[in-house]
């Protein structure tokens, strides 16, 4: 062993422990929240000694099975709704093409946020990862309120396409 | 007594010669088989030199010299050309999953991995990506055992008969088939982009794969507790059904199938 190893698993271990210190007061057995402990690049932080387990965030069932299930449910219901919108003339069912354009950007707007949670978390980017977040957010209420806008005042979305697919 | 102990050895001697003498054995050549050199290039870094970066290492072995797997050359390495070849093994069989590692882009055991005979393509050894290495081909498994351990993989069931054995029928028992198996080598999470992203929050697919296997036990009281840890943004669903676990597991195993049984289950409660 090395100086600079040992150097190294003690600095680790330092770490480890100050964050299980840190961590002891308001980790009540499971919950755990961000503030606890901070995402460190460069290193393996251990949160606790290399025997505790990792902790899990609180349950929630809206970030977790009912998020899932409604995702999925969504992008199974969009093949349905896509077809019947094309079957059908967009002016004559504008319920049915407001459904859409509200499918559309809610599904995309749920896969663009699944990429930010995977490359920006804010553990990761404490500035930029909020910052995605709120665009993303800022960008689909401006994109619904495009869609309303459009689908009231003009055409309306399946009629674009058509009219793009004919043009 | 020195005399007829000569004398019979003489007579030995001038007795018809035995096989092992004889003339056509004197000629025999024995049989050398030609020499089939191939390169392996093996990632290396030293934590005694921090400042020096990894770099990949090439040595030629005779593969006619050495045994079939990469295993096999790996030793053959450490023990004729560079001791200070660092690498992780035990049980050459594929049970143990010590020596996981990258070979030629795939995750897999390297006592389970055949070398490629070509002697004009080089073999590249690299260790689990993205994972903090300890030496060479070692890399740091404790945060994947930390995750292990945080899904309690052991029997919880607060009624369990004490006068008998644990029955489960055959069709229970059926369902933990194609799980049981897992050796916990790591070579399906470290393959998963998802837990390189985010593997301090991501259980990855082993983890996974054994949280769902306490939840599919019939003996097992505690799934409901077992799923409420894993309603959650991170820990399970951060897995987006990449598939890289179930190609890469070298037990021929299907984490994917199993994470997407727990994801239904939990949509279904």
């Amino acid at each position: 062993m090395s100086a600079a190893l040992v150097a190294r698993s003690a600095f680790n271990r330092n770490v480890a422990s100050a964050l299980a210190r840190r961590s002891l007061r308001p980790m009540a057995l499971q919950a755990r929240g961000a503030a606890d402990h901070a995402y460190v690049p460069g290193g393996p932080i251990y949160r606790g000694s290399v025997n505790d387990p990792t902790p899990f965030p609180t349950p929630s069932k809206t970030h977790g099975s009912y998020h899932w299930a409604f995702e999925r449910l969504l992008s199974a219901g969009l093949v349905p709704l896509t077809v019947a919108a094309f079957a059908t003339s967009g002016t004559a069912y504008p319920i049915l093409d407001g459904l859409l354009g509200v499918s559309l950007v809610m599904h995309s707007h749920i896969g663009f946020d699944s990429i930010v949670v995977d490359y920006l978390h804010p553990r990761k980017f404490p500035r930029i990862g909020p910052l995605a977040t709120w665009t993303l957010r800022a960008t689909t209420v401006a994109v619904l309120v495009g869609v309303y806008q459009f689908n009231t005042n003009d055409v309306g979305l399946t009629e674009l396409i058509v009219k793009a697919w004919h043009a | 007594m020195q005399s007829l102990v000569a004398a019979r050895t003489n007579v030995f001697r001038q007795s018809a010669r035995g096989f092992a003498s004889s003339a056509a054995r004197a000629q025999a050549v024995p049989v050398q088989k030609p020499t089939l050199n191939k390169e392996f290039k093996i990632y290396r870094w030293n934590p005694d030199e921090p400042s020096k970066k990894p770099t990949l290492q090439t040595y030629s072995i005779d593969l006619n010299q050495c045994g079939p797997m990469i295993l096999d050359a790996l030793i053959k390495i450490k023990n004729e050309i560079d001791p200070t070849l660092t690498f992780r093994r035990s049980c050459r069989e594929g049970i143990c999953g010590s020596c996981a590692m990258n070979i030629n882009g795939q995750n897999t055991l390297a006592c389970l991995c055949r070398i490629d005979r070509t002697p004009t393509k080089d073999t590249k050894i690299y260790p689990l990506p993205h994972m903090y290495i300890v030496k060479d081909l070692v890399p740091d498994l404790t945060q994947f055992y930390k995750q292990y351990k945080s899904i309690e993989p052991y029997l919880q069931n607060d009624n369990a008969p004490t006068d008998h054995e644990h029955l489960q029928s055959p069709e229970d028992r059926r369902k933990l088939d194609g799980m049981y198996e897992c050796i916990l080598c790591a070579c399906c999470s470290t393959s998963c982009p998802s837990y390189w992203w985010n593997q301090d929050e991501y259980l990855g697919p082993a983890t996974l794969m054994a949280a769902y296997r306490w939840m599919a036990d019939s003996r097992d009281t505690y799934t409901d507790h077992r799923k409420e840890k894993m309603q959650n943004e991170m820990s399970l669903y951060r897995c987006h059904t990449i598939f890289n676990c179930a190609r890469t597991c070298p037990k021929g195993l299907n984490p994917a199938a199993a994470i997407a049984k727990m994801k239904l289950e939990l949509a279904a409660e």
